[in-house]
């Protein structure tokens, strides 16, 4: 296996992954870990990978079912609301926001979580569906799902006007 | 929902300058395998120093009786059961790549059922191979002295004893609870596709 392919998939997805891991476990080093078992997955199978999907997907694939066979550590995850006493005209802090909007998802069922993690990496619905093997028709019924559940828990907390 | 596009600006804004970088995670990765394959090693060389200790005593002290013969026999059969094993295990885990979650909870099946049948089944065989082939091969030593033959089979008892009654149902249970949730968890899962 060439280091360089390795390396340059590596810089373009790493940010992506991670992401996507900290949205399942909402804990910057559980997400470190998942993001690097992934990658191990990546660099043991890239030989054989054989361009029957976009190797996005196939690589958000890794990630996705190394998050849901994730289970050692899901005990700490953090799952304390945010004070519900913040008076709802209060704009969160960009750093807030952030820590509110991984909380927020990390509340999800484990499946949705991995869903809304996708949309916004700005995924394709169609490539949601390979990655998360489900049709389109329940990809599209449990974004518009948890959108709504989203939208509620932002307007709890006066974040969209 | 509206404020999708608000909802990307702040998702993207999380901090991942400290992942680390390309050559890093090459490093990381390396690591990680040869962990791997030093326990994998590890295991192979402990099992086979034990073969070759037992041939060489064989060879050095010449034994005459032969209890030691079947004993020596018993000994590194266990040892190849142990080493079998492990590598055919090993094996699997290591031939499981990219896979869905109904193959997923096929193979944590799969692991359940053979760990269950290398408790019931085969570490009985290489504890009892190991036991009465270690009793055979000692009664050369010790026979012609009592005491040292009393103290030496006390202790093989009682070092077997605390293996076979203690460690190996505490192993087995911490291995089949840990498994146990797994699959739970996979299934639980499996249920909200």
């Amino acid at each position: 296996m060439s280091n360089l392919n390795f390396k340059e998939i590596y810089e373009t997805y790493a940010p992506q992954i991670y992401r996507v891991c900290l949205g399942y476990v909402n804990d910057q080093e559980q997400a470190k870990d998942l993001m690097q078992e992934t990658f191990i997955s990546v660099w043991k199978n890239l030989s054989s990978f054989k361009h029957q999907s976009k190797i996005s997907t196939w690589i958000y694939r890794i990630a996705t079912n190394n998050c849901l066979r994730h289970l050692e550590k899901a005990k700490r995850i953090i799952t304390t609301e945010l004070p519900y006493d913040i008076k709802e005209e209060t704009e969160l802090k960009q750093d807030d926001k952030v820590k509110f909007l991984y909380q927020c998802i990390s509340e999800l069922e484990e499946t949705d979580r991995l869903i809304i993690s996708l949309v916004l990496e700005d995924l394709p619905q169609t490539e949601i569906a390979n990655i998360i093997g489900l049709t389109i028709g329940n990809i599209r019924v449990k974004v518009h799902r948890i959108k709504e559940k989203l939208t509620c828990k932002f307007k709890k907390h006066g974040q969209f006007e | 929902m509206d404020n999708l596009n608000d909802l990307k600006a702040v998702w993207l804004h999380v901090k991942t300058d400290g992942l680390p970088n390309s050559s890093q995670m090459i490093s990381i990765i390396k690591t990680n395998r040869d962990k791997t394959l030093r326990r994998l090693i590890f295991l192979i060389i402990s099992a086979l120093t034990m073969i070759l200790l037992v041939l060489f005593a064989s060879y050095f002290f010449n034994f005459k009786l032969i209890s030691s013969k079947i004993g020596e026999g018993l000994i590194i059969s266990s040892g190849l059961i142990l080493i079998a094993t492990n590598l055919n295990s090993l094996n699997r885990f290591y031939k499981l790549n990219v896979c869905s979650n109904k193959e997923y909870i096929g193979f944590l099946e799969q692991t359940r059922k053979r760990q269950l049948f290398y408790f019931k089944y085969t570490q009985v065989v290489g504890l009892a191979f190991s036991f009465v082939g270690l009793n055979l091969y000692l009664y050369e030593l010790v026979y012609k002295n009592q005491l040292v033959m009393i103290i030496s089979y006390s202790l093989l008892i009682i070092y077997f004893a605390i293996v076979s009654f203690h460690l190996r149902p505490k192993t087995y249970k911490k291995g089949a609870d840990k498994l146990n949730r797994e699959l739970e968890n996979v299934m639980r899962i499996a249920q909200q596709f």
